[in-house]
């Protein structure tokens, strides 16, 4: 069905949400990206792709609870739909098929 | 527990859109408690960035969508159209509009080029001489460090070497910490010898400034001692000139100033730092310059060590230049150090104002051309009066009409930036033209001025904010919901008109207004650089070549050799076919350089001895007074017999005399200068204008050169005809006496004035096209809005002369008008021109008064150009055939 590739960026925030599973709010979610892939993330930066990937129907979101911590205002909680996982899956194959065989030449 | 800044958090909740408001505050919120534990201050300056950060990434979007929300809203009944679709509509509209009057486009659009080009080319000069002058890599971490003394917190000073060094050593925020000092060097090679601009560095120069030689290499640390330090870098200028691009010259020999120097690198293309330098060599002192702390001749930077901050490094200097203070109470008391970002440092002060004063004349060009503009469209409005009336009474929507007409108008301003650049370009060519390399060498950043992607972008702004400023008053005038009135009045407005008419007749009063002062310091300038160049200099500066040279010690050691070397050139030079007389004098008038000395009048001991008056110093051969033109008043000038062993004579300016005695004859006195002997007073000669910037009419004292014999020193050869032609005869003369001695700065008197005060007549040129462009724009003013009132009244005039008035009567009528409006103008002109006059004498130096007089002409010239303007159209009116306005009705 979707022939679209997702951007490295979108891939890697979609794969932060799955790792995190229920806990996946913008908070948590970037600092596993930062944990996992030593590389800072700017906030605007991250907001901008959840949005975008919400628009797209990868993720979908709610409100959680408000929070005392927070200034009494929600965490807003995200989850890879099943077009997400399936943009996730068809970009690791392609990226698999292009690796293929390739492993000796590029792992140092 | 404190929660966020409040400020910031209101500021990015009214950035962030509705749908994501709360997730990303909650979000900020808790991050920023975390932190709170940590760091209740550290915290708020982490919440208030990315607030900032946040807000800015989302106020755009937040703004766009808001404003298509709002649209959406307004017009959902009839019209089902978006922002982009109407927009489409609505530039198709205004260029056909623009379209249907081209001339009056055309005019529009060179007005305005006019305005923004002198701006963009004002821009371009401070954005080249002011914001980025030098450059170098990361220039914001290139530091400047002077010696200070306490008591003048703000003057530059330069760096004696033991307090170099030890700064060097002890400061840690500061990396590649170099000192250089001028080296000019004769330069002797394979053709003429010439003299070239050096400097000895340290060998942390080049890194500290982030450039590396291209070819060869910098100079190494040990380098910096006596007996290893004869290497040179030379510049990429130099090597294809003299060396003709040779890569080999790596490693050969070269001779300066009489001395072997081994070429260790060239220098990259175009850096000439420090003021058009060719050539650098190792800065090595003896053991007896390195704890020298009170001669102050260093010029000393260095680069901020990764991490530090100005701030660090200012704090750590002041601790070091404490320390120092206690060590060293004798040298160093009460003396501090400043350390300035290298570009605050390095730019001449003098410049900005400059540039401020026409960035400021700049502008208002700029605001008379949107003046004119704006009075166009009002005319064009008027025009379609009726149109736009119909439109609004058949509903449309009024903001819609004006987003259409300012949409018009940004258009006419976006067609001017391409002849914007052009015009900018023009005139900045012109200038970099006409300035001579040996001047532009002293202001970093001349070359590369130009109109750059920058200035594009800042003009393309102005010329939008224009747009909108001369834009939007006609707009707004001629959508004026007065539906019932405009249509019912027919073509021939009046209220409405009338209106209009108050406006455009007080845009031409504020034209005139503003074009006065520009016209009055246009004039200041002028008469303040003709003043310069052809007032009483006090010599004669026609028919006189004049060169400098420079003995090298090294080629003449003691005064003997010095006064044979001077003898044998005079004899030559006044042999040359053409010169009927030549001298020599240690500072020749107006080339920026000068010499004096302490005075000590016999039998007058100084009242303070640690400040004894200063008198200007020449050592000048016999021929010095006939050759300059220097009168001699009483008394006698120097004769062949004032010889080194004869008794030591001086002759004394006027103004030394009229200043040490008054009311004497300091004839036979005797007086003594720095630490020489005591001179018998054989003279007077008239006074000297040696620099009109800071040496008028100066107490200056005369002594033989032969009693004196200085190293450096001009030679000047009057000419019986052209000066100019004896140039290279004269050079011949220099060369058959030394054929290593090069001789520079070969030039005429007059012309050595002119380049003396190039910065006067830049200021004059440039202030006098701005003002005579102001003075066209605001003529093209008032015949725009008397030409539409003519047109406006025809049919009043057509019946005032069927009724029997005469010719005259109606240019009588027209005229007043012009004159009832150049009036008002002028008499505000005046004060505003009384104001800024009084800058322009600031920066002319006080050659040039704000004066009545300029004033009153210049006004009258405005006025009779308004009055031209307006007669045209009144002589049009004049003409008007009764008949055919009557046949109209």
């Amino acid at each position: 069905m979707t022939t679209l590739y997702l951007g490295e960026f979108e891939q890697v925030v979609l794969l932060a949400v799955l790792r995190l599973g229920d806990a996946a709010y913008a908070i948590p979610v970037r600092e596993e990206i930062e944990v996992r892939t030593g590389r800072s993330v700017a906030r605007g930066a991250l907001y901008t792709a959840l949005e975008r990937l919400e628009s797209k129907r990868y993720l979908r979101s709610r409100m959680g609870e408000p929070l005392a911590e927070r200034g009494g205002r929600p965490r807003r909680y995200f989850t890879v739909t099943a077009t997400g996982l399936a943009a996730l899956r068809s970009s690791r194959r392609a990226l698999l098929q292009l690796w293929g065989g390739l492993e000796g030449l590029l792992e140092s | 527990m404190p929660g966020p800044p409040r400020v910031a958090e209101r500021l990015l909740s009214a950035a962030l859109g509705p749908r994501w408001a709360e997730a990303i505050l909650g979000d900020l919120h808790e991050e920023h408690a975390r932190r709170v534990a940590t760091s209740r201050v550290a915290a708020s300056v982490w919440y208030s960035t990315q607030a900032l950060r946040l807000a800015s990434r989302y106020g755009v979007r937040t703004l766009w969508r808001g404003i298509r929300i709002e649209r959406s809203r307004q017009v959902s009944a009839p019209r089902g159209d978006s922002l982009m679709r109407t927009l489409g509509f609505d530039i198709k509209y205004a260029l056909r509009s623009n379209l249907q009057r081209p001339a009056l486009a055309a005019l529009i659009v060179l007005t305005l080029a006019l305005g923004l080009g002198a701006n963009a080319a004002v821009l371009a000069m401070v954005d080249a001489l002011v914001v980025r002058p030098f450059p170098f890599p990361d220039v914001d971490r290139i530091l400047l460090l002077s010696d200070s003394a306490r008591d003048s917190e703000y003057r530059r000073e330069q760096v004696a070497p033991a307090n170099f060094l030890d700064w060097k050593r002890q400061s840690d925020t500061i990396q590649h910490m170099a000192a250089f000092a001028w080296w000019d060097v004769n330069l002797v090679g394979r053709d003429e010898p010439e003299r070239v601009q050096g400097f000895r560095v340290s060998a942390d120069f080049f890194p500290a400034l982030g450039v590396q030689p291209v070819l060869g290499r910098g100079f190494a640390g040990e380098e910096e001692t006596i007996g290893r330090h004869r290497l040179a870098v030379i510049g990429h200028g130099l090597w294809l000139r003299r060396f003709a691009g040779d890569p080999a010259i790596v490693g050969r020999t070269i001779t300066l100033d009489a001395e072997p120097y081994e070429v260790v690198g060239i220098a990259p293309e175009g850096f000439d730092f420090p003021m058009g330098a060719e050539v650098w060599a190792p800065l090595a002192f003896d053991a007896k310059a390195a704890e020298q702390r009170t001669r102050r001749y260093l010029t000393v930077i260095g680069r901020l060590a990764p991490g530090a901050s100005l701030g660090e490094a200012q704090s750590q200097m002041a601790v070091i230049a404490e320390r120092l203070q206690q060590q060293y109470p004798a040298t160093n008391r009460d003396r501090g150090v400043r350390v300035y970002k290298f570009s605050d440092g390095m730019v001449d002060p003098g410049i900005t104002p400059i540039l401020a004063l026409w960035q400021a004349a700049a502008f208002f060009v700029l605001i008379i051309g949107c003046t004119n503009v704006m009075n166009l469209l009002l005319a064009r409005g008027a025009e379609r009066q009726r149109d736009i009336a119909v439109r609004l009474a058949m509903g449309a929507d009024r903001r819609r009409v004006v987003r259409e007409l300012l949409i018009e108008s940004a258009m006419l301003a976006l067609a001017a930036i391409p002849p914007t650049v052009l015009f900018a370009w023009i005139a900045l060519d012109a200038l970099k033209g006409t300035m001579p390399a040996s001047i532009a060498r002293f202001v970093p950043g001349w070359w590369s001025m130009q109109v750059d992607f920058r200035v594009l972008a800042v003009t393309a702004a102005i010329a939008l904010a224009a747009a909108l400023l001369f834009g939007i008053v006609p707009a707004l005038q001629c959508t004026r919901p007065r539906l019932a009135d405009t249509l019912k009045e027919g073509a021939r407005g009046a209220s409405a008109g009338r209106a209009r008419q108050r406006i455009r007749r007080a845009l031409v009063v504020a034209e005139i207004t503003l074009a006065l002062p520009l016209l009055v310091a246009s004039a200041m300038g002028a008469i303040g650089a003709h003043r310069f160049l052809y007032g009483d200099q006090g010599y004669d500066p026609d028919r006189v070549l004049a060169m400098e040279m420079v003995l090298p010690t090294a080629a003449y050691e003691d005064d003997q050799a010095r006064r044979n070397f001077v003898t044998r050139v005079l004899d030559r030079a006044a042999a040359v076919p053409g010169a009927d007389a030549a001298a020599v004098i240690n500072m020749l008038p107006a080339r920026g350089n000068n010499s004096s000395r302490t005075l000590e009048i016999e039998g007058r001991p100084n009242a303070d001895p640690a400040f004894p008056p200063n008198v200007d110093f020449r050592s000048a051969t016999p021929g010095v007074f006939p050759v300059l033109g220097i009168p001699v008043h009483r008394g006698r000038g120097f004769t062949a017999a004032d010889r080194e062993d004869a008794q030591p004579v001086a002759v004394i300016s006027q103004s030394l005399a009229e200043r040490y005695w008054p009311n004497e004859d300091p004839l036979g006195r005797r007086m003594k200068l720095g630490t020489g002997p005591w001179l018998t007073i054989v003279g007077i000669c008239g006074n000297v204008v040696h620099d009109w910037f800071d040496r008028r009419n100066y107490p200056t004292a005369y002594v033989p050169y032969a009693q004196s014999p200085t190293g450096n020193f001009g030679l000047a050869v009057r000419a019986s005809g052209d000066p100019a032609a004896l140039s290279s005869a004269a050079r011949a003369a220099v060369r058959a006496v030394d054929p290593n001695q090069p001789v520079y700065d070969v030039m005429t008197l007059r012309a050595a004035l002119r380049e003396r005060t190039l910065g006067l007549q830049y200021i004059a040129a440039v202030m006098g096209v701005l003002g005579a462009l102001a003075l066209v724009l605001a003529a093209g003013g008032v015949y725009g809005v008397m030409a539409y009132m003519v047109a406006q009244r025809a049919h009043e005039i057509g019946v005032r002369i069927a009724l029997g008035a005469t010719r005259a009567d109606v240019v009588r009528l027209t005229v007043s008008h012009t004159v009832r409006l150049s009036a008002i103008g002028v008499v505000l002109g005046i004060t505003l021109s009384v104001l800024l006059g009084r800058v322009i004498e600031w920066g002319l130096l006080g050659t040039a008064a704000v004066d009545a007089r300029i004033i009153a002409a210049l006004g009258a010239v405005l006025s009779l150009s308004a009055l031209a303007a307006g007669y045209i159209p009144a002589r049009r009116a004049a003409s008007i055939d009764p008949i055919c306005t009557l046949r109209g009705e």
